[in-house]
């Protein structure tokens, strides 16, 4: 410990920890609406101004002294890490348990070819690491040395269906990218953010509106007039939507060399992600409507997710957000994925129909009594009720038909949706917990649900029967109990 | 395979019961405090019709519940895991492998304290639900197992076992 070397990060790095500071603050932006609500009724107008500036200086004075007091050292075999003005950690990271690494070009770190780098542990806290204002090489041979240094046990991590190891690149042209933006969903995030304004608050109804109808009260009288401005706005909001994504996965690359998977992305902000294939612990495809109207898919992979990231992670998630059915059945190939057409999906029993057409079938009814309470005539609440039956049940049937599961080659993979498609693999001897779950309508019927606890996340597979359940449960652990290959 | 499932103390029922009691009492207290402040409110069903799906809830929670829940809740040792049997109505059987443990811990409340009781958690590297905590054993068997599984997993045949 004593022959660590402690390193003070560059001047410039004070503007990496004020937007980290800003960051804290949208992320806390709902734990303290009270508190602004407050400000924003009375009616001393210095206040919000005092405020406002208060807190401002606040950020930039704590953001000076989080860079003054933030050192770090590498070692050998770790990163060590001083931090806090007043509480101090002193952090020590094994490389060999970093599960992810990223390299994130900040648009305002790239002038000055400084790189950010941001990797995440195994820990239970699930501490992510940031240490901002290194040189690019240094970070790239950091990530290098961290990315290696897992590979020690070098006979046990090749899999029977081991991936190939020399360097393959696959690139994502501006038109699959500008696809990506298309199938991401951040249109309903950008609604969010520009309905809530106008939701809170009497300042939208007392100043806007008003304005609004004085200088547009001719719209009223054009219904064309109003119906394109409409339309204008959502198709500004669907560019923004997009253009949003296609900054961020501006010119994707993903490189796959000796079992390491990197991802490189960005426009101003340039990211790339990597982590090594043994660490690897769910590979999730999703097909949304869209991207199944433009037949692509989108591809993400977990690693060891701890309990207290698992919500807030999504940004740091390696993900593939755009891939052909090709570069789809490449990407199984290489992590290992059995190939799709050798693959035997199993349906579960039809007998998990049962509970929810009993409900299904209560809810037409209540449809058609609502209906016909509130002056529908008796003929049309009976079709309104028959319809809404017949589409609810046949969506129960289509989610039924839908939902597959299969084992093969040591992967546990599960598919469901009627519209959009979700596939989830796990390599089953990384998962950590088989659960036999019986509610008492599953015991009545003499069935069980298996749920698989892995490390990123829990499936479970619906109505087994019991004994076929527990006699898999005890199969699985027994086959993980005895796999000493390395899992995490 | 044949498990040898192991029953959890008797005493783990009271345990229960006493949990039950302490729960009822404060949904109770919750509600006459309602009535106190609030004797305004028209809309509030005469305290009869509140009184007697309590005790009947009490009284089904206290006998029938805990009961059942005793009467289900075991463990067992497998050679490569260790298996737990919880629920009264919905009822679960958790396997955890050994190998995928990371750590052990014997928990004592107050009330468990007050009985002799304790609980022994194994903590996985899973997502929230897959630590595995077996209830109502004596203090000292908890710590007999707990010492056991540590030696186990501490001869494990792997070199590549983590112990955070």
């Amino acid at each position: 410990m004593s022959n660590l070397s402690w390193q003070r990060t560059p001047l410039l790095t004070i503007g990496f920890f004020i937007a980290k500071e800003v960051r804290d603050l949208v992320r806390n932006i709902t734990n303290l609406l009270p508190a602004l609500a407050a400000i924003v009724v009375t009616d001393k107008l210095w206040i919000p101004y005092a405020v406002g500036g208060a807190y401002l200086t606040y950020i930039v004075v704590r953001a000076i002294l989080n860079q003054r007091f933030f050192l770090y050292a590498l070692a050998e075999d770790a990163i060590h890490i001083r931090s806090g003005i007043f509480g101090k950690t002193n952090l020590t990271l094994k490389y060999e348990r970093i599960q992810q690494a990223e390299i994130d070009q900040s648009w305002y770190f790239r002038p000055f070819s400084l790189v950010t780098l941001r990797v995440d542990s195994a820990g239970s806290a699930g501490k992510e690491v940031e240490i901002p204002g290194l040189t690019i090489a240094l970070a790239h041979q950091l990530r290098q040395r961290m990315l290696a240094e897992s590979t020690m046990p070098q006979e046990v991590e090749i899999e029977v269906s081991a991936p190939p190891s020399h360097t393959k690149t696959v690139s994502f042209p501006i038109g699959e990218v500008f696809r990506a933006g298309l199938i991401d969903n951040k249109i309903f995030v950008i609604f969010a953010v520009l309905m809530y304004p106008i939701t809170q608050g009497s300042f939208f109804e007392d100043t806007v509106i008003p304005w609004f109808n004085e200088q547009l009260s001719f719209i009223q009288d054009s219904a064309l007039l109003s119906i394109s401005i409409v339309v204008v706005t959502l198709a500004v909001i669907l560019f923004l939507a997009i253009g949003l994504t296609m900054l961020r996965y501006y010119g994707l690359e993903l490189t796959v060399a000796d079992q390491r998977y990197q991802a490189r992305m960005g426009l101003f902000t340039i990211r790339t992600l990597s982590f090594r294939y043994e660490k690897l612990q769910r590979v999730l495809f999703q097909q949304n409507i869209r991207s199944r109207l433009l037949r692509r898919y989108s591809a993400r992979v977990n690693q060891l997710q701890p309990v207290a990231q698992s919500q807030q992670v999504e940004g740091g998630a390696f993900v593939l957000p755009v891939l052909t059915h090709e570069q789809l059945a490449q990407l199984c190939d290489w992590l290992g994925i059995p190939p799709r057409h050798e693959l035997t999906w199993h349906k579960i029993h039809f007998i998990a129909l049962l509970n929810p057409s009993f409900w299904v079938g209560l809810t037409a009814p209540a449809i058609a009594l609502v209906c016909y309470f509130n002056e529908v005539s008796a003929s049309l609440s009976l079709i309104v009720g028959a319809g809404s039956w017949l589409v609810l049940q046949t969506y129960t049937v289509a989610w039924w038909h839908c939902y597959r599961f299969t084992l093969t080659q040591g992967w546990l993979a599960k598919r469901q949706g009627v519209l959009g498609r979700r596939e989830t693999w796990y390599p089953l001897y990384k998962a950590q917990q088989i659960t036999v779950y019986q509610s008492p309508w599953l015991r009545l019927l003499g069935y069980a649900n298996l749920v698989i606890h892995s490390a990123a996340g829990t499936e479970v597979i619906k109505y087994q029967p019991y004994e076929t359940a527990v006699a898999l449960q005890a199969e699985w652990i027994q086959r993980i109990g005895t796999d000493t290959r390395r899992w995490m | 395979m044949n498990l040898l499932w192991q029953a959890v103390e008797p005493s783990y029922k009271t345990y229960l019961q006493l949990v039950v009691l302490i729960d009822m009492v404060f949904l109770a207290i919750a509600v006459i405090v309602i009535y106190a402040l609030f004797p305004e409110w028209q809309w509030l069903p005469a305290p009869l019709w509140i009184g007697i799906p309590w005790a009947v809830l009490t009284l089904i929670m206290a006998f029938i519940w805990s009961a059942r829940r005793l009467q289900f809740t075991a463990y067992a040792r497998s050679p490569e895991a260790v298996l737990l049997r919880r629920g009264a109505l919905w009822q679960s059987t958790r396997a955890v492998p050994l190998n995928r443990i990371q750590h052990v811990e014997v928990r004592q409340g107050a009330l468990e304290r007050l009985l002799g009781l304790a609980h022994l958690v194994l903590y996985t590297a899973g997502s929230s639900g897959a630590d595995l905590s077996i209830p109502g054993l004596q203090l000292a068997t908890a710590e007999t197992i707990k010492n056991e599984l540590i030696l186990t997993i501490a001869k494990e045949p792997t070199e590549q076992e983590s112990h955070e």
